[in-house]
């Protein structure tokens, strides 16, 4: 093993490794030693990635999710239909949505949501941006798309009461049992939530 | 280790590593504690919603695993108090209430009476939402459990009642203080009646938050009373506070304008 003291460009390789989510020290090291390994082509091609990622990406100044070119093509895209607004919390949450396969109209990203224990107000997420896209556009629902999480679905109420007076129909994500579980392994809260929210079978 | 279970109320969670949470809760046997809940995000199967914020949860958990957290086993729901997910008011002031408890008092100490005070307060606001009467109930009850609570109906200096028709008020003093005690540079007045009426509410059951209603003057002058006592108890402020302090004025703008 290298001794980091000896080797301070190497230490620091592996304290920024560290950084990155679900990377302990030891994970750390060992892909530091494998940078090392790397010749320098792949080495400098992983730093210019980076580099590059952090330089031509920014927030689209519609919907705010990353692109490199504003507006992004989700905003652009002629076939996707402006009626429809799904507005999520992160970035990851539209990428869900998107694999899901499900939705073709437009999206909008909070970037956060409502968290009065983190200091997390309507000012700090983009609410203003939406409800100014809201009463300029031609957004017929908003489905509200956000966690459910107590910070999630109280946004989601939050929202909810400010986009109705607008005269635009507000939906929610479905809440339930997941797909392919067995009802006996699931918690009393989404059962609660599942026959709360039941739905009758028609033919 | 030995196995504890209690009552608990969430107060509080982190996101730690990829699947794990820290949580802390007040619980009723043993006061503030805070725990490690190995791979909650991931498996519900040991916890299921239990360790959402606010739930009223029957919480098992064995010794201390590594510095000051307990390792929780698992966790069965008793009440998720879900109305305050429908109201980002209610929301904004159980937020308060749990940060207020988590930075007022002290780990492993027990207190039934907070918890029984937390627990009533979340179980108004899911199902009222929120007030300033709430607020105050529960800052003032909680000052006194904590045994903050000043002199209210005597001059804490020269022990006279205290009438007329305007006192001072200085937590660091000791509690209300009639005029001539008073240094005149003293900027907190308030009518001897609001002093009166928190005195008066601290012989309520701590866990009754309905049928209060205060006058305007009341809640303001008792808002700024409570304030000052807790400036002093308060390490450093609270992150809830001017969310909870937006949603409460957005409310009184409300109420002004019907
Ligand atoms: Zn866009
Ligand atoms: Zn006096």
């Amino acid at each position: 093993m290298l001794d980091w003291k000896i080797h301070p460009s190497f230490s620091r390789l592996v304290f920024e490794l560290g950084k990155l989510p679900g990377i302990g020290k030891k994970t750390a090291t060992r892909l530091a030693l494998f940078i090392l390994r790397q010749s320098s082509g792949d080495a400098e091609s992983l730093a210019a990635a980076i580099r590059e990622v952090k330089e031509r990406t920014r927030f689209c100044s519609i919907c705010f999710h990353y692109t490199e070119q504003d507006p992004c093509q989700l905003c652009t895209d002629p076939a996707r239909d402006s009626e429809y607004l799904c507005v999520v919390q992160e970035p990851q949450d539209l990428l869900v949505v998107e694999r899901s396969r499900s939705f073709r109209g437009r999206y909008h990203i909070l970037h956060g949501a409502l968290s009065p224990l983190d200091g997390i107000g309507p000012e700090q997420l983009k609410i203003a941006e939406l409800m100014i896209r809201l009463e300029q556009g031609s957004v017929r629902e908003v489905l509200l798309a956000t966690n459910f999480s107590v910070e999630g679905e109280a946004t989601a109420h939050y929202l909810a009461g400010l986009i109705r007076p607008l005269g635009i129909r507000v939906s929610r994500l479905a809440h339930g049992i997941p797909l392919g579980s067995d009802l006996e392994y699931v918690d009393e809260a989404t059962v609660n939530r599942a026959v709360e929210g039941r739905q009758f079978l028609t033919e | 280790m030995r196995q504890e279970e209690s009552e608990a109320i969430v107060l509080h969670h982190l996101d730690y590593n990829d699947a794990d949470r820290i949580v802390s809760f007040f619980s009723l046997e043993q006061g503030l504690l805070k725990g490690f809940a190995h791979n909650a995000r991931k498996s519900r199967k040991r916890f299921g919603s239990a360790l959402e914020l606010f739930a009223y949860v029957h919480l098992r958990w064995s010794g201390k695993a590594s510095g000051d957290l307990v390792s929780l086993q698992d966790a069965e729901l008793i009440d998720l108090h879900s109305g305050v997910r429908r109201d980002v008011g209610a929301l904004a002031l159980a937020s308060y209430g749990c940060e207020l408890v988590e930075a007022l008092t002290a780990e492993a100490q027990s207190c039934p009476e907070i918890f029984h005070l937390l627990r009533a307060f979340l179980g108004h606001l899911s199902k009222a939402g929120l007030s300033l009467e709430a607020r105050l109930l529960f800052e003032l009850r909680l000052f006194s459990q904590l045994g903050y609570a000043p002199h209210f109906l005597h001059c804490s200096a020269c022990n006279f009642p205290l009438d007329g028709d305007e006192v001072a008020f200085s937590a660091n003093g000791g509690g209300g203080l009639c005029l001539e005690c008073a240094p005149a540079a003293l900027p907190l007045r308030v009518s001897p009646m609001t002093l009166g009426t928190l005195g008066r509410c601290l012989q309520a059951p701590v866990t009754l938050f309905e049928g209060f209603r205060f006058s305007e003057r009341t809640l303001q002058e008792a808002g700024g009373v409570l304030q000052d006592i807790l400036r002093q108890h308060l390490v450093r402020p609270l992150k809830s506070q001017s969310f909870m302090e937006q949603m409460l004025a957005g409310k009184a703008r409300v109420k002004a304008i019907r």
